[in-house]
């Protein structure tokens, strides 16, 4: 289970310090996905707007009965309310549309805009080199593609809404006050100022002790989440209460950043009711002391009171939205800077060139996509140095050079550099000095959607996805019939255990193949590696993963699955290391030795002392592999 | 195996009930405190219209002529006005209290919710974690309680206000007109039904949507986790496709569902606003009769339009409470599982560490027993070490002997108590177990370390480190021993949190230790370091230890060879690879294996190897 949280992980986005103030340029950039949708934009304002100006008139409405009433009453005279009733009715039938429509409106914008944002993640996501992955996690990413999306398309549908709706209603009912009686709106209009402060001091405290409770909440599901892995250990090592004891230390936390949440957004209101009310006091005593003098109508005060009500609810509304807006900045500049990021390996423009040419003229075959040989006979590597950071280098002047139908195995101790020189040759890094030459020519001048098309992987930690095994072999190459998969399967030594299984190639292997054990998926990621039938083939072997029988078998398929690829493994495993064209020992980011086994022990070098030291000898055979025989 | 009673909505309030009766005390006040200054304004508006005091509350009235004596009406004005502002701030401070008490209230249940949440999740049996799904279980202890937790800090509070808002509404508007009074309230059970039943309605969008959101996550979450896979194979069209198609998805349903709440929040208004209308044009009809004032229908447009938006909210909020119940029913299922039995403590102080199983059955399933018949004794200070294939009941009898499940037949004793009698956290004290993936908390290495034993002197820390062979690992780390593991710190690799796990349990230095398959990851090297240190801390302890190298288990004084579930084999390294069976069997292919390594290296090294 995924435990990361962003509250207690440094990305280098410091929150507070990009809440300080809104950056326009950014919004405006995030606004451009919701300008998308210009005509539902534009249906959204003028819903919006239409729902402002009838909250303006309802207290005409009001006005107007009042008046017409009063005055009938006075000269004790009958009239009919049927005008008023049909332009109240009229009134809210407007309304009502209105608002069915800037919510049906607001609900396509904001789903459409995250979807949208989410989209060009995505896609940037898949491009991007493995160096940006490197230093963020897994749960990083989650948050961006997911709550920061929501968060921020919410901003962008709802919080424009509001700014159209509030804007206009505020502005309605301050021209409206002004033409009915300027001095008296004059008086009303002087709390706004006051008011807006208040709201937007008050908002963004609330906004950030309700972050504090969400940082102490994710620490709070880690703990549950640690107490439920853990608990043998616990058990086995009496820990309860000690492990209580600081949870409680935790929920004190939670008890008091939570309760101070919710005593600001309690203070909150009050003080916003009452700085409305003073409005709406200061509209009696002087708008009556205008009715006593026969300067207003008595319908003209209660339109003013009604309005005095109303006029302070977009305050609070936009003042929300101005301090999400705050809030939410970090989130902005996040997820842009995911969309925004440049792939560090992607094709040069001349190879960008040569496929648009290729795409347009007609399929040859030996031929790629990009204009170069589709067949690959050497890759040689020619000073190559790789380095994450400047100063440690991981890979120093590498010199290589792979045939076809030749098998290379890497060995070395761990943090050698074994690794890195795979991703270099598969060009999920490039080189920081030197060259990787396909057939002569730099694989930066071919394209990288070719190259990585023409390579098979297994990895150490083998990553099965959910769905049927069936489709996880299929993963290989797409086309390829049921037949093909098994076919695969057995050359890989997993059909057997597969077809034991109950659903045999059409059970699930659930979420990230956790049904399956380590060595089962090392076999499926084997066989999905075998079926994608790569022009290079590269395995980084697992020690203990796979059980000797199981072994045996893909030692008696692999000879063919490698004859006439480039075969590149990270081995482990002495028959392996003993079967290979050539072993290469990488130490601190070098080649040191290079031959085959006879003669790298006859030289009595780093690999026959890495042979008796680092337990390449480890028998492969174990007490657990003793099945019971019959007697 | 005691198991708890259930809890309900009402009895999770217990504690707190004092709390909530002065939240709605408050409440009550701040309606009282909002009212009044609608019914002065109200009064205030006839006053001067009519220019007639009879309209007059009694008491402003008083206060009017003690301030002015020339201008009557002017002063009734000015002292209406203060006085409004004034009970709005007063109710203003109720409302605060209001907030206030909820607040505490609902966050000191929740933290005592959880707390006993998390008590219980230690106090369950081993057996409970096996079935358990932890994605659940987190869920039911993060969001469960969320969802109570929104539900016990605003929807309690917001069905009170509705309810207590029609409460004093409903009779100061029937006392100041009983015919406009009904008219004025005859749509809002409407409003609250509808409400209640169109959220019941629209449950399964909600789920939907949720379902649809949750499998969107999920395909990211596989594409990103996977994204090697994905790049080796090329295959960024086949996912983005495949995210597309979620994606839209969600898109879809999520806009449906707001879509459907366009037309709830429509129609809902179209309610409300004509309830207002009937008030205002009913109220019109009913000045023009004379039977009410200007003042009495201002004060029935404000009062209504303050009470119909929460009664419109109340249908909302019901259907939450149907959530929370859910909630409630979830995390019950959890504090009424069966929790650990109690047992005795047989006394202060260590035991020795004799271990003696007698005809010992077990099974997880009773039905299916992984364990049969199992007779062994183990001396104090001996070392025994259990081999078998996987499946064969190794780690079960491990299990069976830290008391995490209990067994169905034959008796397990340490130094002669049984242990299904014995105190669970006393016999736990005294066997240290390393497991093969063991689990390091996210603390510092010190700390977790320090697990074994709290407060060990630095000296012991350091020599367990040294005998589990990590020592030199640690202070490889720029914080050393102060580095955390994890996440936010260092990464450690399965060689060293194994040793790690061994440097805690050594730590503790319990009188039996346990080594379940927990050298598996470390390299053949410092395996004979560990080992050799373990001979040296001989006596100390009676060590059991399972492993699957021959290395790790020839030297032991004794060797069990288990295979499913019976003790096929048991003697010295000596006298089992002298007797045919399992044991010999893998003695020979190990052997064969070496012989050829040896022959490998005198071959290509000319004899000196």
């Amino acid at each position: 289970m995924d435990n990361y949280d962003d509250e207690n992980f440094d990305d280098g986005f410091d929150d507070e310090a990009l809440a300080a103030r809104v950056d326009l340029k950014l919004w405006r950039k995030l606004f451009a996905y919701a300008r998308r949708y210009p005509k539902d934009l534009v249906w959204l304002a003028v819903c919006a707007f239409t729902t402002a100006s009838m909250e303006v008139t309802y207290p005409l409405i009001t006005k107007w009965v009042v008046d017409d009433v009063d005055a009938a009453y006075a000269a004790g005279t009958v009239i009919s309310l049927w005008p008023h009733a049909l332009a109240y009715l009229a009134c809210t039938v407007t309304i009502c549309i209105a608002i069915g429509g800037f919510i049906w409106m607001g609900g396509k914008i904001r789903t459409h805009v995250s979807h949208d944002i989410r989209r060009d993640g995505f896609e940037n996501l898949q491009r991007l080199s493995f160096a940006f992955y490197d230093y963020r996690p897994v749960g990083w990413l989650m948050a961006r593609m997911t709550s920061d999306c929501e968060r921020l398309s919410n901003i962008l549908a709802w919080g424009f809404l509001d700014l159209v709706w509030g804007s206009t209603m505020m502005l309605g009912i301050a021209v409206a006050m002004l033409v009915m009686n300027p001095k008296l709106a004059l008086v009303v209009l002087a709390i706004l100022p006051l008011l807006g402060w208040v709201s937007a001091r008050f908002q963004r405290r609330i906004l950030s002790s309700a972050r504090r409770v969400r940082a102490t909440n994710s620490r709070i599901t880690a703990s549950f989440n640690e107490a439920i892995m853990g608990v043998l250990t616990s058990k086995a090592f009496v820990r309860e209460q000690a492990n209580l004891d600081e949870f409680r230390e935790l929920t004190n936390t939670m008890h008091g950043a939570s309760v101070l949440n919710l005593s600001q957004a309690a203070v909150y209101v009050p003080i916003v009711i009452t700085l409305a009310s003073l409005a709406t006091g200061l509209a009696l005593a002087i708008g009556g002391l205008d009715l006593l003098g026969g300067a207003i109508a008595i319908g003209t005060l209660v339109a003013f009171m009604a309005y005095t009500r109303h006029f302070f609810d977009p305050i609070e509304q936009l003042g929300h939205w101005f301090a999400e807006m705050q809030m939410a900045q970090a989130s902005a500049e996040r997820i842009l800077s995911l969309i925004e990021t440049d792939p560090a390996v992607k094709d040069s423009p001349d190879v960008i060139e040569a496929l648009q040419r290729q795409a347009d003229a007609p399929p040859r075959r030996n031929y790629a996509p990009d204009g170069g040989a589709a067949n690959i006979r050497q890759i040689e590597l020619r000073n190559v140095a790789f380095a994450y950071d400047p100063a440690k280098p991981v890979l120093k002047d590498i010199n290589l050079t792979i045939n076809r139908g030749e098998t290379v195995a890497v060995v070395g101790p761990t943090g050698g550099g074994k690794s890195t020189l795979v991703n270099v040759i598969c060009r999920f890094y490039e080189p920081t000095a030197g060259q990787v030459l396909i057939d002569g020519v730099d694989y930066r001048n071919r394209s990288l959607h070719w190259l990585q098309a023409n390579l098979g992987m297994v990895l150490q930690n083998a990553h099965v996805f959910s769905g049927s095994i069936m489709e996880n072999i299929r993963y290989g190459r797409l086309d390829a019939s049921d037949e093909e998969v098994r076919e695969a399967a057995r050359l890989a030594g997993a059909d057997e255990f597969v077809r034991a299984l109950e659903k045999g190639y059409d059970t699930e292997a659930g979420e990230g193949g956790n049904r399956l054990s380590a060595g089962q998926k090392q076999l499926v990621s084997f066989a999905r590696a075998i079926l994608a039938d790569p022009q290079i083939l590269v395995m980084d072997e697992a020690t203990s993963s796979v059980d000797t029988h199981t072994e045996q078998r893909i030692q008696r398929g692999m000879a063919n699955v490698l004859a006439g690829r480039i075969a590149i493994v990270i081995a482990h495993r002495l028959s392996t290391i003993r079967n290979a064209d050539r072993i290469i020992v990488v130490e601190e980011g070098r080649i040191t030795e290079s031959g085959t086994h006879a003669e790298l022990m006859g030289r009595r070098g780093h690999y026959f002392e890495l042979y008796k030291r680092q337990g390449l000898q480890e028998s492969s055979a174990t007490l657990s592999d003793l099945e019971p025989r019959p007697a | 195996m005691a198991a708890r009673q259930s809890i309900n909505l009402w009895q999770l309030t217990r504690g707190q009930r004092l709390r909530y009766a002065g939240a709605i005390f408050a409440m009550g006040m701040t309606n009282l405190f909002i009212f009044g200054p609608v019914l002065v304004s109200g009064s205030a508006i006839d006053v001067i219209a009519d220019q007639d005091l009879s309209h007059a509350v009694p008491p402003l009235l008083w206060a009017a002529s003690r301030l002015s004596e020339g201008a009557p009406f002017a002063a009734y004005l000015w002292v209406a006005a203060v006085v409004a502002v004034t009970m709005t701030a007063i109710g203003g401070a109720f409302l605060f209290a209001r907030g206030r008490f909820a607040a505490v209230a609902s966050e000191a249940i929740v933290r005592n919710l959880r707390e006993r949440l998390y008590d219980r999740l230690h106090d369950l049996e081993a057996g409970f974690f096996d079935t358990a799904d932890t994605g659940d279980l987190v869920q039911r202890a993060s969001s469960d309680v969320e969802t109570l937790r929104v539900f016990l800090a605003s929807d309690v509070v917001e069905i009170g206000r509705a309810i207590m808002l029609i409460m004093c509404v409903a009779p100061i508007l029937a006392w100041l007109d009983v015919r406009l009074a009904a008219l004025s309230l005859c749509l809002m059970p409407l409003l609250a039904i509808g409400a209640y039943l169109f959220f019941a309605r629209v449950k399964d969008v909600f789920q939907i949507t949720d379902e649809s959101e949750a499998a969107m996550t999920a395909t990211l979450q596989e594409n990103l986790t996977g994204i090697r896979v994905v790049r080796a194979f090329a295959r960024q069209a086949f996912e983005i496709e495949k995210f597309g198609a979620r994606n839209a998805e969600f898109r879809n349903n999520n806009r449906r569902l707001i879509q459907l709440m366009g037309i709830y929040w429509s129609t809902s208004d179209l309610f409300a606003m004509t309830q207002i209308g009937i008030v205002l044009i009913a109220g019109g009809l009913f000045v023009l009769d004379g039977s009410i004032t200007v003042g009495t229908l201002f004060e029935f447009m404000t009062m209504v339009s303050m009470v119909i938006w929460p009664v419109r909210q109340l249908g909302r909020v019901l259907t939450d409470t149907g959530k929370a119940v859910v909630s409630l029913g979830r995390i019950n299922e959890v504090l009424t599982e069966a929790e650990e039995r109690a047992g005795t403590i047989p006394g202060e102080g260590r035991a020795r560490g004799e271990i003696r199983i007698e005809n010992l059955t077990f099974g997880y399933d009773p039905q299916r027993p992984v364990l049969e018949d199992v007779n062994l004794h183990v001396e104090v200070g001996e070392t025994l070490a259990i081999v078998g294939p996987p499946g064969s009941g190794k780690s079960s009898l491990i299990r069976v002997l830290l008391r995490m499940y209990p067994y169905q037949k034959g008796s397990v004793r340490i130094d002669g108590w049984e242990v299904a009698e014995l105190d669970r956290l006393w016999l736990r004290h005294q066997i240290g177990v390393v497991l093969q993936d063991p689990f390091l908390y996210s603390r510092s290495i010190r700390a977790n370390l320090a697990l074994g034993r709290p407060g060990a002197p630095e000296n012991e820390l350091i020599e367990a480190c040294h005998d589990a062979a990590v020592h030199d690992a640690i202070i490889g780390f720029p914080e050393g021993f102060e580095a955390m593991v994890g996440e936010r710190g260092v990464t450690l690799s399965g060689g060293q949190r194994q040793r790690m796990a061994l440097a805690r349990a050594l730590l503790k230095d319990p009188p039996i230790l346990v080594l379940d398959d927990s050298l598996s990851a470390v390299d053949t090297g410092t395996e004979r370091r560990i080992l050799d240190a373990m001979r040296r801390r001989k006596g100390r302890q009676t060590t059991l230890i399972i492993a699957h190298r021959l290395s790790s288990v020839m030297h032991a004084d004794r060797i069990l060879v288990l295979q499913e579930g019976r003790v096929v084999q048991l003697g010295n390294h000596a006298t089992l690879a002298g007797e045919p069976g399992p044991y010999r069997t893998l003695c020979e292919i190990q052997g064969a294996l070496d012989a050829s390594i040896e022959a490998d290296t005198n071959a290509t090294g000319r004899g000196n190897g």
